[in-house]
């Protein structure tokens, strides 16, 4: 049979297990005060026995056997709170408050023992009592018991056991009340992040946990989750969407291709023509039809990989004059001025190769966008919040504020590119390696409109800093 | 050349055999690892192309055997996966060089010409010569017929893959990997401009053009 929900939960074990431990150190303690209080109570008896015991023997030297019967009957009589027996040799009584000695096998040395009386309570009922005592033989054979019970001692002790007991009791019960409580407000917080991956897990995957506000670990708990959810969402998102995307974008060349061999097939039968230039034209649109694979394939490794493997450090400002010296007689030829400003030894660790091909993407894209006569400036710095950016600023036409966002998105070729050679995947690609370095792409105007072209477009790569 | 093919996928092993005994080399295909490992300790070649994941033996093993056994061969390593960590396992196995699937057969090609140029060329060389053109690797100047050629260091390079591999057909992407080091795909061939620029340098002025473009396939130095 399983147990009750509560008690699987680890708070309320941990409260059990808290508690056990207190009632395991409570028991010690209470042992340890209550031997130390009895062997105290006894200990103080035996110190009266043992001076009383002199006392009579004192006078049984002094005065004889007549003047220690009379000491003992004179003690017995008054209200007096020890209990003597006088004997003869043979154990008989002779006198005293109490009819036999409790001890059985008496041998003549001086013998200590505990022992019970009766006594009559205070509602006239008898009580037991623990009492201890002492027998000795004195020098004519005579037999002297003296005892002292330890009734009222013990009564404090007593009390003392039992004021333990409840105050154990009351922990118990408050620690118990206390697991319970702590029990069920964890409880409530695990159930909403329980709640949430459940959901999640169900392929909701819009589900997020709330956070308190309280910041403790919960709050942090719930927000790791709905990050982890977020990156979920956008590579789940991301494949889906490139599925379709895939289909749209490799359908369209694959078709053309078809008819193209198709109609080569049939004007080579019919010896119209010959199937070369067919043939050259498909291997054309295949390439075509690859290029755009691979790049789909790149971000979807990107993406797949979370953060990006094969991080090593290396100077930022450096990669892009090496990448730069790539796309620089480019600008050249297509009559753009280009500039270069890169802060010196900054330090980056991100992957290089990563890096490296979204700045190639960034600079392509700008190259290709921007008319002859305009300019492209690439910059590398350190913002003053210690994050590393790359940056590429044209003069082109831009991407209009509203269509920004979506401009990263995979596939997605905006109106006025349309005749610009590309498959689309270029910014999406460079905001691929912004995430998988868990930095940002940033779309901005450029330096705004100037003679009929501009306003241009500022695309920055920022990745956070290392600490 | 004499060349193994050693490659599970029939089909595209037929269709390597047949482009590159079209070009003139001698061709000898296996099936597996296993099959691939007999013909290698078998005959000598100038050039293994080898698949890297095949049944019984997969290319990666395949290399290691033979380079644990003393056996220098260059190996073109193809494969589906093109990630750079594959690219550098494969490599550290011993293999000098990577093609990813699918290539263009002028790309294989190209890369091995590139390989048993490389194994002819042991010793250390100082001074390169390709026709009339002389690059000195000491003093980094360039001439041709005794003309003084100002190159930068990127065109320096680029013109020393050149004539390191004269004669022979050099790809895009072997240029942009081999003298630029990079390992993806610019959208726009970038690597055009800069060849037209060294073009304009070491041509310009001279009756002949030797650096020329192999349409379909990339760039040739000629002597």
């Amino acid at each position: 049979m399983r147990p009750p929900r509560l008690f699987r939960t680890t708070p309320f074990r941990l409260t059990l297990l808290f508690l056990a431990l207190f009632a395991a150190a409570a028991s010690l303690f209470l042992a340890y005060i209550y031997l130390a209080t009895a062997g105290e109570v006894s200990m103080r008896a035996d110190a009266r026995i043992a001076r009383e015991m002199l006392s009579l023997k004192a006078v049984h030297r002094a005065g004889g056997m007549a003047a220690l019967n009379e000491a003992v009957i004179e003690r017995s009589s008054v209200d007096h709170p020890m209990l003597y027996l006088l004997m003869k040799p043979d154990g008989s009584a002779i006198s005293g408050s109490i009819g036999a000695s409790p001890i059985r096998d008496f041998d003549g040395q001086a013998t200590w023992t505990s022992f019970r009386v009766t006594d009559v309570g205070p509602g006239g009922a008898p009580v037991k009592e623990l009492a201890r005592g002492l027998e000795e033989r004195l020098a004519d054979g005579t037999r002297l018991f003296v005892g002292a019970d330890l009734g009222e001692s013990a009564f404090y002790v007593n009390r003392i056991l039992r004021a333990l007991w409840g105050a154990g009791a009351l922990v118990v019960v408050l620690g118990l009340a206390g697991g319970l409580l702590v029990s069920r407000n964890v409880n409530r917080s695990i159930a909403s992040l329980t709640d949430v991956i459940d959901r999640a897990r169900g392929g909701d995957l819009h589900a997020r946990a709330t956070a308190r506000g309280t910041g403790d670990e919960y709050d942090e708990l719930a927000a790791g989750l709905n990050d982890m959810l977020d990156r979920l969402e956008r590579s789940v998102g991301g494949l889906r969407h490139a599925g379709d995307a895939i289909a749209h974008d490799l359908r369209s060349p694959l078709t053309r291709l078809r008819a193209r061999l198709e109609a080569g097939v049939i004007e080579a039968e019919a010896g119209r023509t010959d199937a070369k230039a067919a043939l050259h034209q498909a291997l054309e649109d295949t390439d075509g039809v690859l290029r755009t694979f691979g790049a789909v394939l790149a971000i979807g490794r990107m993406e797949a990989a979370g953060d990006a493997p094969g991080q090593t450090t290396f100077d930022p400002g450096a990669l892009a004059a090496s990448v730069a010296e790539l796309y620089e007689p480019l600008c050249e030829d297509k009559g753009l001025e280009f500039q270069l400003r890169a802060a010196e030894g900054l330090r980056l660790k991100a992957n290089r190769e990563f890096v490296a091909q979204a700045l190639a993407n960034i600079l392509d894209n700008a190259v290709k966008y921007t008319p002859a006569g305009g300019a492209i400036m690439a910059r590398v710095r350190r913002r003053s919040s210690g994050d590393v950016e790359v940056s590429v600023t044209d003069t082109g036409p831009g991407i209009p504020a509203q269509d920004r966002a979506r401009a990263v998105e995979r596939f997605v070729r905006l109106e006025n590119s349309r005749n610009a050679p590309g498959a689309g995947l270029g910014l999406s690609l460079v905001a691929a390696v912004a995430r998988a370095h868990r930095g940002n792409l940033e779309l901005d105007e450029g330096p705004g409109a100037l003679d009929g072209s501009g306003p241009g477009l500022r695309v920055a790569l920022v990745f956070p800093s290392a600490g | 050349m004499r060349l193994l093919i050693v490659e599970d996928d029939l089909e595209a092993s037929g269709a390597m055999v047949t482009g590159l005994t079209e070009k003139g080399h001698q061709c000898r295909a296996a099936a597996d690892g296993e099959a691939g490992l007999k013909a290698a300790r078998d005959e000598r070649f100038d050039v293994m192309i080898i698949d890297r994941m095949m049944p019984r033996m997969d290319g990666v093993t395949l290399v290691e055997t033979l380079r644990r056994a003393g056996d220098q061969t260059p190996v073109l390593f193809l494969s589906a996966l093109g990630e750079i960590d594959d690219r550098v396992a494969g490599l550290n196995a011993g293999g000098d060089d990577y093609l990813v699937k699918p290539y263009a057969l002028a790309e294989l090609l190209a890369r091995v010409e590139a390989l048993s140029r490389r194994r002819e060329m042991g010793a250390v060389q100082t001074v390169l010569k390709v026709g009339d053109l002389e690059m000195d690797l000491i003093a980094r100047t360039v001439r041709r017929a005794g003309v003084e050629i100002d190159l930068q260091p990127r065109e320096f390079q680029l013109l020393e893959f050149l004539m390191r591999h004269g004669g022979q057909s050099v790809t895009r992407t072997m240029l942009l990997e081999k003298v630029w080091d990079y390992h993806f795909d610019p959208q726009t061939n970038v690597i055009d401009v800069h060849i037209s620029r060294l073009r304009s340098k070491i041509d310009k002025g001279f009756d002949k053009a030797m650096l020329q473009t192999v349409r379909g396939a990339g760039y040739r130095l000629e002597a």
